[in-house]
């Protein structure tokens, strides 16, 4: 795995959720994304899925693979390299 | 052009209320007319509830809110209280702190929507209802509501990622009713918890993303509610609606709602689905731009964000 790709990744939250006020760097490769990290509900996590598959072709087929992938920066950009074709 | 959209219930309180003269002017008035204490999410006892409330409403409406409070409150608010009617007075509160603060801040709607419950806290934006009624209303339709959990368990389930055909067919399977459109792929079932406990297996092997259901007083925005008509129609007869005084665009059929279909809309609304999708894209239509969620949470904006990106497509 990269720093492009986690680069990505952070882009593709940002850019997904629309988050406003928020560059790339401020956003911590091992934080947690939901909960006490950037506070993501299910509403982000199928939002995320909609956007991992647009820019990455990889599917998230569901909640459970979701709450593994969606832990952090670095499990989505572990995912993404692990499944990307 | 600023639209104010008032979301439903909140499934759940934050982790801090706001702590200002405002938010504790409102709180009042939740105690006074509804004998619900939000800071602990607490129904009181008659006596406890009894503090003086400050209001902004007439006279009348809080004299008539304190006698149906004393008379009512007894037999629903503290003895039959449930977990989901302090929720949705917490909703309400929360949406009537919030508008209070825009306006303090100059900011005024030029539409305003509404979803679900959140149409109380919208008269009010709206200059169709006083801060008092608006709690009344909610606290004693929601009691109204939770006297149906007394022969029946209800649920409301989540189901993110299946499509309206899917979902339409998982509930009739299940005897079940869609009753949020939300996105083309957010969606709220609601009916019989038994009912709904297959519904949520059904979806996730369907595939949906998510599914879950929570225990509800009622089969929210479903037709068996009209068995609680007359009710309904007796409690919002107590009440005066004034004529908007911006469009207050309704989650049904998107039209702009006047001061004498209100009452048949709170009426309506109550066994209807919500449209949320459709009303957000009316909003574009109509103009607006700048969207202020007013009240818990923030579901409204990332259900409007999923559109937005349907929309671009």
């Amino acid at each position: 795995m990269t720093d492009e790709l986690i680069a990505e990744v952070k882009r593709l939250i940002i850019e997904s959720l629309r988050i406003e006020g928020m560059s790339s760097d401020e956003i911590e490769t091992d934080a947690p994304l939901f909960g006490e990290g950037l506070g993501l509900d299910s509403i982000d996590a199928l939002q995320l899925v909609v956007g991992m598959e647009n820019a990455f072709g990889v599917v998230v087929p569901d909640a459970a693979v979701g709450a593994k992938v969606f832990r952090s920066v670095r499990t989505m950009a572990d995912y993404i390299a692990q499944h990307a074709a | 052009m600023n639209c104010f959209m008032f979301p439903g219930q909140p499934l759940a309180r934050c982790a801090s209320l706001p702590d200002d003269a405002d938010f504790a002017q409102i709180a009042q008035l939740v105690q006074k007319l509804a004998r619900f204490d939000l800071q602990n999410l607490a129904w009181l006892s008659a006596e406890e509830g009894t503090g003086e409330g400050n209001g902004e409403g007439t006279e009348e409406g809080t004299e008539e809110g304190t006698e149906e409070g004393t008379e009512e409150g007894t037999e629903e608010g503290t003895e039959e209280g449930t977990e989901n009617l302090g929720l949705q007075l917490y909703g309400v509160a929360l949406s009537l702190y919030r508008l209070r603060r825009l306006r303090l801040d100059g900011v005024q709607p030029d539409l305003v929507a509404e979803h679900s419950m959140g149409i109380y806290p919208a008269l009010v934006a709206c200059g169709s209802l006083s801060e008092p009624d608006a709690i009344e209303i909610t606290w004693r339709i929601g009691a109204a509501l939770a006297r149906m959990a007394k022969t029946q368990q209800y649920a409301l389930g989540c189901v993110l990622g299946l499509r309206a055909e899917q979902v339409q067919i998982i509930a009739d399977h299940n005897r079940l009713h869609v009753a949020n459109h939300n996105t083309s792929r957010h969606f709220l079932l609601s009916g019989t918890s038994a009912d709904m406990a297959a519904a949520v297996l059904e979806a996730v092997d369907a595939g949906a993303f998510t599914a879950r259901f929570f225990h509800y007083d009622a089969p929210l925005h479903t037709p068996p509610i009209e068995r609680l008509e007359g009710e309904i129609v007796g409690i919002l007869a107590d009440y005066r609606f004034a004529e908007p005084l911006c469009p207050l665009i309704n989650h049904l059929d998107q039209g702009s709602l006047r001061a004498r279909e209100i009452p048949k809309f709170l009426l309506r609304e109550l066994s209807r689905p919500v449209y949320w999708e459709k009303t957000y894209r009316a909003l574009r239509a109509a103009g607006a731009d700048r969207f202020f969620e007013v009240g818990a949470g923030d579901a409204l904006k990332k259900y409007n964000r999923w559109i937005e990106g349907e929309i671009e497509k």
